[in-house]
């Protein structure tokens, strides 16, 4: 595959792919994950991927190692900061250094914005951000529209609902800048003080027509896909608005009802009560579907920084 | 020059003149440049010195020091307005207007709180100039955009 840009490079923000760049990644991920399993297996062998989590997330980091495995690679890393360096005080630059000289990838996730970037300047190999901040969570973008690519067969002239917790949910702010590289319809659907923080999707304002809710019911019917997010308890002063604001936006067969036939409900896990089990089994349930894509298309990206042609 | 100002600065032999800082601003401009008085030059500093085109001014004197194009463009946030004038034997050799440089390397601090360059980390701040007209910054690390009212020093 010609004009690999992203061998030996950091994977930092969804800020800086372009659609080429995210269509190119697409494709790949389609390739990769057909290949054989042998064939497959040599784009990763004798290669190790160093994992460091200053935040626990076990879907991720398993999503990563997986994906490293089904390259023919093996995985080390720090997943518990309290039990490690990290606890000790070693500083984040010396803990990159270390990881550097054991591993070919790293994969970072860290609670301040930045620390990517940061990581990504000392370490020799490519460091790909596995959350950081308020607002980066590019492998889980990438993934989210690959989702739809496959389930839709399109990402232009999407209409997409996106629930739950659009002020502290990083993977929103990621999902939004990758969206505005096409032309879809965006619906922002959430309780007043989880609103979007407008300052932090000011570059794309006027890319996306995104329009804000605060009921579900209000827009249900025009939705091809609602992206749901987790409302967490913490970030209510008041239990009792946490209880009452829950339930609106807990999607059930009542509101599969209201929707299209063919309404595709993402969610990037894990899933709380946002999402009832009794939909589990319907077709428009992907959010399984979406992680097994996570693990191919992240697949994709570690052939991408490991090898200048994969295939 | 005013008369009073020429009786408050005096003439130099060898070294910089900052003239036209915004007033009030000069002390901000030394930490800026980094100079403590600890390098043992003479350092003369004028405050809210009367002035004809901007009613007030401050005016900094480095002795035996030539600031260079690099350093004196870290002020292109600061005092936009400044001039630099360069003495050589009581003579002005160079005069030169602040520009805005592509990046500000380690003078301010990003806003965002929870940004890396705001933490224990030994990392300097990095502000790239996105927009020069418009003067549009970014955080290099934490890639907000930022106006320079934002900014903290
Ligand atoms: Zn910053």
């Amino acid at each position: 595959m010609p004009n690999n840009h992203l061998y030996d490079h950091d994977i930092v923000s969804i800020k800086d792919f372009t659609k080429q760049d995210l269509e190119f990644i697409f494709r790949s991920t389609d390739k990769i994950s057909t290949l054989r399993p042998n064939e497959k297996s040599e784009l990763g062998k004798g290669r190790t991927l160093g994992y460091i989590f200053y935040e626990p997330s076990t879907r991720t980091r398993m999503s990563f190692e997986a994906a490293m495995a089904s390259l023919g690679g093996s995985s080390i890393g720090i997943f518990d900061p309290k039990s490690s360096s990290i606890e000790k005080g070693e500083s984040l630059a010396d803990t990159i250094r270390i990881i550097d000289l054991y591993s070919d990838v790293i994969i970072l996730r860290h609670p301040l914005d930045g620390s990517s970037r940061f990581a990504g300047e000392l370490s020799r190999n490519p460091i790909i951000n596995a959350g950081s901040g308020s607002e980066e969570h590019p492998t889980q973008a990438m993934l989210d529209l690959y989702t739809m690519l496959k389930e839709k067969k399109k990402i232009n002239n999407l209409t997409i609902g996106i629930v739950g917790d659009l002020k502290y949910g990083r993977t929103v702010y990621s999902l939004l800048y990758a969206l505005a590289n096409y032309n879809v319809e965006v619906h922002l659907i959430s309780p007043s003080i989880l609103g979007i923080r407008k300052e932090s999707i000011y570059d794309i304002r006027k890319k996306l027509k995104l329009y804000e809710h605060s009921q579900l019911e209000d827009i249900l019917p025009k939705l091809d896909v609602i992206y749901v997010t987790r409302i967490q308890r913490e970030r209510f002063p008041d239990i009792q608005e946490y209880e009452k604001v829950k339930g609106t936006y807990t999607i059930d067969n009542n509101i599969l009802t209201k929707a299209k036939p063919d309404v595709s409900i993402m969610h990037p896990m894990p899933r709380m009560e946002e999402i009832s089990h009794s939909i589990d089994d319907t077709n428009n349930a992907i959010y399984f579907k979406q992680a097994a894509y996570g693990k191919e298309l992240r697949a994709a990206l570690l052939a991408l920084v490991l090898n200048e042609n994969p295939i | 020059m005013s008369d009073s100002s020429q009786l408050l600065v005096r003439r130099i032999k060898d070294g910089t003149v900052i003239d036209h800082i915004e007033s009030a601003k000069a002390l901000v401009v030394l930490r800026a440049l980094d100079i403590t008085g600890r390098e043992g030059n003479v350092i003369t500093v004028a405050l809210n010195v009367p002035s004809s085109k901007h009613g007030k001014k401050d005016i900094i004197k480095v002795e035996n020091r030539f600031l260079e194009t690099g350093e004196t463009n870290k002020l292109a946030l600061i005092a936009p307005h400044a001039s630099i004038n360069i003495i050589k034997d009581y003579k002005l050799v160079e005069k030169r207007k602040i520009q805005l440089p592509d990046s500000i390397v380690g003078i301010f601090r990003c806003p965002n709180l929870k940004c890396i360059t705001n933490s224990e980390e030994h990392i300097s701040s990095t502000i790239d100039i996105l927009d020069k007209e418009e003067i549009i910054l970014k955080c290099r690390y934490c890639a907000r955009t930022l106006t320079s009212d934002e900014l903290v020093f």
